[in-house]
C-alpha cells in the first residue's frame, strides 16, 4: 500500500516535472536564447589566405554571403582581411569587422603566401590544428606572391576564386599526377613522422591565354632560399595586389583582380618542407614523379622524345613503389614504376594508313618513355637528397621495415643511399 | 528470467565496443603510440579471461551474486559488497560523462555551447537508470542494428584514408608503454563486473559460456579494428585527435558533394553510446536497491544522477585534470571490482538452486 | 392474469418516447396481441410478414405454446421480465404480448439503418479484398464468419455502456488465441462502467493499461480480411456495434507498418514498401526538427551548396528558424484539421486557399522561406504512409521540433533514447510493444519490417505466444 502511494506520488512529481521541462524548452524555443552562434550570426568562410610580415600574420578570408532569394542560390563572395600576431587574432579582427563569428567548418582551402616560406610551417598553420572546430580536411597550398592577392583575383569561370583554385588542386588532378594535393592532416602526419618532411602544391596564377614560364628561383636542390624576392616570376602574383593590400582592409569579391583581366590557376609545382622549414619548390617534372610515387594514379600523361619526334603518352595501370633494402649494411632504395601506355599524340603529320595501330608503343618510344620517367624520378630523388628533405619517406621506410638499422642510418640515409630505378612502361595493346 | 544470454552477448559486443570508441583510442595512442594494438590486446586478454571465469561460474550456479555472497558471508556482507559495487559503477560513469559532454559539444554544435545544452542527458539517465534488467536487455537488442549500421558506415568511409603501415614496426613501442597504456586505460574495461551483476538473472544453457566469451572477443575485434584504422589514418598525430570515432570518416572523397553524412552515423552511434554509458548507472541503481533495500529505483536513480550532475557542474572545465586523475588511480578499483572480485566469486558457495 | 393493456402500460411507463410504437391486432379467432417496437430500427415489413400474418390464424383459446408455433420468425425468444423487454425494444427488436399471458415473446426484427458495405477510405487496396466493416455489428460478425468457417471461431458478445447498452463482440479462435487472453480482455472491458460507447476507441482505452500513453496499445482493422488474419495469428478481435473500426489485441508497433496488401503482392515489393514506410515515418518526424537544429546548431549537417541555397532563402525572413518552422507546421495542422471538418466543396476551396494563397503569398512576402514549406509538406506526406500511426507521429513531430529548436540534434538523440527506453519497457497482454525487435524474436523478423515469402512464414508470430504455433503445414516442402 505504501509502495503504491509512493509510486503515485512519484508519478505526480514526474508529471509536474515533465510540464516544467516542457515550459522551459518552449521558452528556449521561442526566445532562441541559446547563448550560441547560429547560422544567421556566422559568416561562412570558404577559404583562408595567410601572409606573414615580420611581426604579424595577415589573414584574408573569402566569405560566402548569401543574399535574399526566393528561387535558388544567390551568394556573393567577399574577401575580408584581418591581421594580428596569430591567425586567431586575425580571425578575431574579421569577427570585429563583419559582426559575424567566423566559422571554419566550410573552409576548404588554406592558401599560404610566399612570405610564409620564412616561417616554420606549423607556426603558421598551428591555429588550425589547435582549433577544435576546424577539421583537418582543408586543402593546403602555397602560392606565389601574396595569398590575399591571389584570393582577390578575378577568374573567368567563377565568382569564388577559392573554388577555382580548389579545382586546380582537385583529387581528379591528383589522380592524373598533375597536382600533389594535400590537406592539413596529410601535412601533419608526414611532418610528424620520422621523415619529418611535408609537401604541398604551389599555386601559380596565369593570365588567360598565356603559358607559364620559368621558375621562381626556389627550386629544390638549387640555391637555398634567400628569402628575397622571387626571380623569374611568372606574372600575376606578388605584384598583382590591386586594392586589397593592407591589413584590416575589406574588399568586395574579385575587387583585387590581377591587372589585365581574368586569370587561371595551376598547381603543377610542389613546395617542400623539412621539419616545418621551407626547403624549395619541385619543378613540374619532379612534382609529376612525386605524385606518381605518392598517389594512386588512374591516368597520367607523359611527354617524351623518341627518335626525331615528340610523343605524348597516356599512362594507365600505373604501379609505383619505393622499396628500401639494407644490403651489406648499406641502404639500397629501389624506385619501381610500371605502367601500360599508349600514344596519345605525336608531333608529326598523321598517316591515315597507320592510324589503326599508331597508338602502340614501338621499342623506340618505349625506351624514350622509360628514359623520361627515369629522368624525372632521379631528378626528384636527387632534389630530395640535396635538400635533405625526405618527402619520399625513406626514413619512414627505414623505421617501419628495418627498425634495427634505424638508429645507425637515420641521419645519413638520404646521402648514403644507393638508388636503383626499375621503370617498365609497356604498350597497352 | 530478466535478461537473455543473447542480450548479454549484444552488450558484450556492442556496448563494449561503443564505450571504447571515443577517447580510448586517442589516449591509448598517446600512452602506447604505434603499440596501441598490443596494449589493447593485453587489456582484452585479461578481461576476456575474467569474462570466461564469470560465464563459466554461471554454468555452476543459478544464484545471483547477492545470493552467493549472502549464502557465504551473510546478508550484511552481501549488502556491503553491493554498496561497494554501486560506488564502483558510479565512479566508472564519471569520466565517460565528461567525455560525452565534450564529444556532444564537438559533434552536435558548431560553436562552443554552454554546459546547459548537455544537461538533458540527465533526463534520460534518471529515467533509464531506474529500469530493470529486462529493459537493459531489450535496449541492447535495439542497439544492435543501430551500432552495426553506423559503425559499418563510419568504417567504410574511413578506409579510403587508412595506411595500416603506420602501425609498423610492431616492436617499436617498449613493453613499459604497452603495459602502462593498458593500466592507464583500465577504466574502460569493466565488462566482467557487468557480467557478475547479471549472474543469476539469466538462464544458462550449455555452450553459453563460449558464446559470451566469443561475444566479448567480437567486441574486442571491433575495437582493435578501429584502433588500427584510427592510427592508420592519423599516425603520429593520433594522440592529438580527440573523439576518435568522429575523426576517421572525415576524408571520404564524396563528402564534398554530399556533406557531412557521417554525422548521421555518428549521431546513431551516440545513441548506442548513451545506452552503453547508462548501463553503469543502471547497475549502480541495481546495487543500491539491493544494498539499501529501498524499493524505489526511481529515487535512487535520481540520487545517483544528482551526484553525477554535481560532479559535472563542479568540474566542468577540468576534464584534463579529471582524466589524468582517473588514468592515474582508477585501475585500482577496476582491478579489484572487474578482475579480482569476479575471479574470487568462484570461491563463493555456488550450489545450484533446488528449483 | 395480466391483461394486454397492463403489459403495454408497463412498457410505456418506462419507454415514454413517442417513437415507441404499439401495434395491437386481433386474430380471426378473436385472440388479442400487441407488438411494441421502436420506430426506425425495427423492420415493420417483417413484423407484418412473420408475426402478424401467421397469428391471424390463432384461436381465442390458444395458449402461449400454440402461439409460438404459429410465429414464422426464426428469431423468437421467450421472456417474462418487463425490463428485458424494454432493453430488447431499445435494441431494435419487437416484443409481442399475448392477451392473458404473463410470458411474452421477443421477436428478432432488428434492422437499424446501415450503410452498404464499402471499401474503407483509410485502407484502400489496389490488390486484395475491398470489403470494409460497417457500423452494424451483426453485418461485421457476418463478414468475419464468411472468412473463418472454423468451428473454433468464438464470438462472445457482451454489453457495454449503461445507457447505450452497446454490443461488443470478442472474436477469437480457440486453440490459436493464448489461453485466458479473451477472459482478461473481457474482464478489463467489463470493469468500466460508462454511460455510452459511441466508438471502438472507447474500448481501446479500456483495454490499454496506460490510456494516457502517447503510443497506441491496441491494433485496429477496418477490413475483415485484415481482422481475420490478425485473429488467425492468435489475437483477440473486438467488434463494437456502431463502429466500423475493429480493435485487436495484443498489439505490436510493427503491425502498423504492415498493410493487408503486403500479403497479396510479391514479397520483394512488400519489403520495399515496408522499408519505405518506416523510413518515411522517421523522415516525417525528424525532418523539420533536423532542419531547425541544423540551422541553429550544426550547419555542417547540410551539404555546402545546399546550405548556400538555404541561406539565400532564409535571408530576410523576419522569423527565427524555429519559429518559422513552428508556424509553418501550425498552418499545416490547421489546414489539415479544417479540410477534414469542412464540407466537401468548401474543403476543396480551402485546400486551394491553403496551398496557393497562404503558401505562395507567404513565401513571396518573405515571411516564410521556401525550404520550410518544402520540408513541412514532405514531412506531412511522409507521415501519412502509415496512417494508423499518424496520431502518435504527428504529436512526436511537435515534440521533436520543440526539442530540436531548444537543444539541437543532441536533444533529438536523447529524446529518441528516452522513447526507446520507454517502449522497451512496455508490454500489451504480455507481448512486448517493440517485438519482434526488442526482445529480438528471430522467426518473427521474417514478417516485420521485411516480408518474406509465404512459405517462410510457416509459424504464427512467436511474440504472440499462440497456442497453435504452426500455420502452414507443407511449408517445408518448398
Amino acid at each position: 500500500m505504501k509502495a503504491e502511494l509512493d509510486r503515485r506520488a512519484l508519478r505526480r512529481v514526474s508529471v509536474v516535472f515533465f510540464w516544467l521541462v516542457l515550459i522551459a524548452l518552449a521558452g528556449l524555443f521561442f526566445t532562441n536564447d541559446f547563448g550560441i552562434v547560429d547560422l544567421h550570426k556566422t559568416s561562412i568562410i570558404t577559404a583562408v589566405g595567410v601572409d606573414v610580415t615580420e611581426n604579424e600574420v595577415q589573414v584574408t578570408a573569402q566569405l560566402a554571403v548569401p543574399m535574399p532569394s526566393q528561387s535558388g542560390e544567390n551568394v556573393e563572395y567577399t574577401a575580408v582581411q584581418g591581421s594580428g600576431e596569430t591567425i586567431a587574432d586575425a580571425l578575431n579582427e574579421i569577427n570585429v569587422k563583419t559582426g559575424f563569428y567566423p566559422q571554419l567548418q566550410f573552409c576548404k582551402l588554406i592558401l599560404l603566401g610566399d612570405s610564409c616560406k620564412e616561417k616554420n610551417i606549423f607556426q603558421v598553420l598551428g591555429c588550425f590544428y589547435r582549433k577544435n572546430y576546424s577539421e583537418l580536411t582543408a586543402k593546403v597550398a602555397m602560392c606565389e606572391g601574396k595569398a590575399s592577392d591571389m584570393l582577390s583575383m578575378k577568374t573567368s569561370t567563377s565568382d569564388m576564386t577559392a573554388s577555382v583554385i580548389l579545382r586546380a588542386l582537385s583529387d581528379e588532378l591528383k589522380k592524373s599526377a598533375n597536382v600533389s594535393g594535400v590537406n592539413l592532416k596529410d601535412i601533419a602526419v608526414e611532418n610528424f613522422s620520422v621523415s619529418s618532411a611535408a609537401y604541398m602544391p604551389y599555386v601559380e596564377a596565369n593570365k588567360s591565354g598565356t603559358s607559364e614560364e620559368g621558375g621562381n628561383g626556389d627550386n629544390v636542390g638549387g640555391d637555398p632560399p634567400s628569402g628575397g624576392s622571387p626571380e623569374g616570376g611568372s606574372g600575376g602574383g606578388s605584384s598583382g595586389g590591386g586594392s586589397s593590400g593592407g591589413g584590416g582592409q575589406e574588399s568586395g569579391g574579385g575587387g583585387g583582380s590581377a591587372p589585365g583581366g581574368n586569370v587561371e590557376f595551376t598547381a603543377r609545382k610542389t613546395a617542400c618542407f623539412s621539419g616545418g622549414e621551407f626547403k624549395g619548390i619541385l619543378d613540374e617534372q619532379q612534382s609529376f614523379a612525386l605524385d606518381i610515387l605518392k598517389n594512386e594514379i588512374r591516368l597520367a600523361v607523359l611527354p617524351c622524345d623518341a627518335g626525331e619526334y615528340h610523343y605524348t603518352l597516356g599512362l594507365k595501370n600505373v604501379k609505383s613503389k619505393t622499396e628500401l633494402k639494407i644490403k651489406d649494411g648499406k641502404p639500397l632504395v629501389t624506385v619501381k614504376f610500371g605502367a601500360r601506355a599508349q600514344i596519345a599524340g605525336i608531333k608529326k603529320p598523321v598517316d591515315p594508313a597507320e592510324t589503326a595501330a599508331d597508338d602502340k608503343l614501338t621499342g623506340e618510344v618505349k625506351e624514350g618513355a622509360d628514359r623520361e620517367m627515369e629522368a624525372r624520378l632521379s631528378s626528384l630523388v636527387e632534389a630530395c637528397r640535396k635538400s635533405d628533405c625526405d618527402i619520399l619517406g625513406i626514413k619512414t621506410l627505414l623505421y617501419k621495415y628495418h627498425n634495427s638499422h634505424y638508429g645507425r642510418l637515420k641521419d645519413s640515409i638520404l646521402s648514403d643511399m644507393e638508388v636503383v630505378y626499375d621503370v617498365e612502361i609497356n604498350s597497352v595493346n | 528470467m530478466e535478461i537473455s544470454v543473447r542480450q548479454i552477448c549484444f552488450i558484450l559486443i556492442f556496448y563494449n565496443a561503443a564505450s571504447k570508441l571515443l577517447q580510448y583510442p586517442t589516449l591509448l595512442s598517446g600512452y602506447a603510440g604505434s603499440g596501441l594494438l598490443f596494449s589493447a590486446l593485453v587489456s582484452f586478454a585479461v578481461e576476456g579471461a575474467v569474462i570466461w571465469a564469470v560465464a563459466y561460474l554461471s554454468s555452476k550456479t543459478e544464484k545471483t551474486l547477492f545470493a552467493l555472497v549472502k549464502d557465504t558471508f551473510g546478508e550484511v556482507a552481501a549488502r556491503i559488497v553491493y554498496g561497494f559495487f554501486a560506488v564502483f559503477f558510479i565512479l566508472c560513469s564519471v569520466l565517460p560523462l565528461f567525455e560525452h559532454k565534450l564529444y556532444v559539444h564537438a559533434i552536435f554544435y558548431d560553436t562552443v555551447p554552454a554546459l546547459f545544452s548537455f544537461l538533458p542527458v540527465f533526463f534520460f539517465t534518471v529515467y533509464a537508470g531506474s529500469k530493470p534488467f529486462k529493459n537493459i536487455g531489450r535496449c541492447a537488442d535495439i542497439c544492435m542494428p543501430v551500432f552495426i549500421l553506423s559503425f559499418a558506415f563510419v568504417a567504410f568511409m574511413s578506409l579510403s584514408e587508412v595506411d595500416y603501415t603506420n602501425l609498423l614496426p610492431l616492436n617499436a613501442a617498449p613493453a613499459k608503454s604497452i603495459f602502462g597504456g593498458s593500466l592507464k586505460t583500465a577504466l574502460y574495461f569493466t565488462e566482467p563486473a557487468y557480467l557478475l551483476m547479471f549472474l543469476g538473472h539469466y538462464k544458462y544453457k550449455k555452450g553459453d559460456a563460449a558464446r559470451l566469451v566469443l561475444s566479448y572477443a567480437g567486441g574486442a575485434a571491433i575495437v582493435l579494428f578501429f584502433l588500427a584504422t584510427f592510427y592508420g589514418v592519423y599516425g603520429g598525430i593520433s594522440s592529438s585527435r580527440q573523439f576518435a570515432i568522429s575523426k576517421t570518416s572525415l576524408y571520404f572523397s564524396a563528402m564534398d558533394m554530399i556533406g557531412r553524412v557521417d554525422l548521421f552515423a555518428l549521431y546513431a552511434m551516440e545513441f548506442v553510446m548513451l545506452f552503453a554509458y547508462v548501463l553503469n548507472i543502471q547497475l549502480a541503481v541495481h546495487c543500491l536497491v539491493r544494498c539499501t533495500g529501498f524499493k524505489s529505483p526511481e529515487i535512487l536513480s535520481f540520487a545517483v544522477n544528482a551526484a553525477l550532475f554535481a560532479v559535472i557542474v563542479a568540474f566542468d572545465r577540468f576534464y584534463t585534470a579529471i582524466q589524468s586523475l582517473f588514468a592515474g588511480w582508477m585501475w585500482i578499483p577496476v582491478v579489484l571490482f572487474a578482475v579480482a572480485l569476479p575471479a574470487a566469486a568462484w570461491g563463493l558457495r555456488r550450489r545450484r538452486n533446488e528449483s | 392474469m395480466p391483461t394486454l393493456e397492463k403489459n403495454i402500460n408497463s412498457v410505456k411507463k418506462i419507454l415514454t418516447s413517442a417513437d415507441i410504437l404499439v401495434f395491437e391486432f386481433i386474430s380471426e379467432g378473436g385472440k388479442k396481441f400487441a407488438a411494441i417496437y421502436a420506430d426506425g430500427i425495427a423492420d415493420k415489413a417483417l413484423l407484418g410478414e412473420l408475426v402478424v400474418k401467421p397469428l391471424r390464424a390463432a384461436e381465442a383459446e390458444d395458449g402461449i405454446e400454440k402461439v409460438r408455433l404459429l410465429l414464422a420468425s426464426p428469431e423468437v425468444k421467450d421472456c417474462n421480465r418487463i425490463p428485458d423487454a424494454v432493453k430488447e425494444i431499445s435494441d431494435g427488436n419487437a416484443v409481442l404480448f399475448v392477451d392473458g399471458e404473463k410470458d411474452f415473446f421477443i421477436i428478432g426484427l432488428k434492422s437499424p439503418p446501415a450503410r452498404a458495405i464499402s471499401e474503407p477510405p483509410t485502407q484502400i487496396a489496389v490488390k486484395g479484398p475491398r470489403e470494409g466493416f460497417i457500423e452494424d455489428i451483426k453485418t461485421n460478425m457476418g463478414l468475419v464468419r464468411k472468412r473463418i468457417k472454423s468451428e473454433n471461431l468464438q464470438i462472445k458478445t457482451i454489453k457495454c455502456g449503461e445507457r447505450s447498452d452497446t454490443a461488443v463482440a470478442l472474436v477469437y479462435i480457440e486453440g490459436v488465441c493464448p489461453a485466458g487472453l479473451p477472459e482478461k480482455i473481457e474482464k478489463q472491458i467489463s470493469e468500466n462502467e460508462i454511460d455510452i460507447i459511441p466508438d471502438s476507441s472507447y474500448i481501446s482505452s479500456f483495454i490499454s493499461k496506460r490510456p494516457r500513453s502517447l503510443f497506441k496499445r491496441v491494433g485496429t482493422a477496418e477490413k475483415p480480411d485484415i481482422f481475420c488474419a490478425k485473429i488467425c495469428e492468435g489475437r483477440v478481435g473486438i467488434l463494437v456495434d456502431g463502429s466500423p473500426i475493429a480493435v485487436t489485441a495484443p498489439y505490436m508497433i510493427v503491425e502498423d507498418f504492415q498493410t493487408g496488401e503486403d500479403y497479396y503482392q510479391s514479397s520483394y515489393r512488400a519489403t520495399t514498401l515496408r522499408l519505405i514506410r518506416a523510413i518515411s515515418v522517421f523522415i516525417g518526424i525528424l525532418l523539420p526538427a533536423l532542419y531547425v537544429s541544423a540551422q541553429l546548431f550544426k550547419s555542417q549537417l547540410i551539404p555546402f551548396r545546399l546550405l548556400l541555397k538555404i541561406s539565400s532563402s532564409v535571408q530576410g525572413i523576419p522569423l527565427s528558424p524555429s519559429i518559422e518552422m513552428f508556424l509553418t507546421l501550425l498552418v499545416l495542422e490547421v489546414l489539415n484539421e479544417a479540410s477534414i471538418r469542412m464540407p466537401k466543396y468548401v474543403g476543396l476551396a480551402l485546400s486551394i486557399v491553403g496551398a496557393l494563397v497562404l503558401g505562395d503569398t507567404a513565401v513571396k512576402a518573405g515571411i516564410i522561406s521556401t525550404p520550410a514549406i518544402i520540408i513541412i509538406a514532405f514531412s506531412a506526406i511522409c507521415l501519412y504512409t502509415v496512417p494508423d500511426l499518424v496520431e502518435t507521429t504527428a504529436t512526436l513531430r511537435w515534440i521533436y521540433l520543440i526539442v530540436a529548436g531548444s537543444i539541437g540534434s543532441f536533444g533529438l538523440v536523447v529524446l529518441t533514447g528516452f522513447i526507446i527506453t520507454y517502449l522497451c519497457s512496455e508490454n500489451v497482454y504480455g507481448v512486448p510493444l517493440l517485438a519482434p525487435f526488442a526482445p529480438l524474436v528471430k522467426g518473427d523478423l521474417y514478417d516485420a519490417m521485411t516480408k518474406s515469402n509465404l512459405y517462410t512464414l510457416k509459424n504464427r508470430p512467436a511474440s504472440l505466444r499462440s497456442g497453435d504455433k504452426v500455420r502452414l503445414k507443407n511449408g517445408n516442402k518448398r
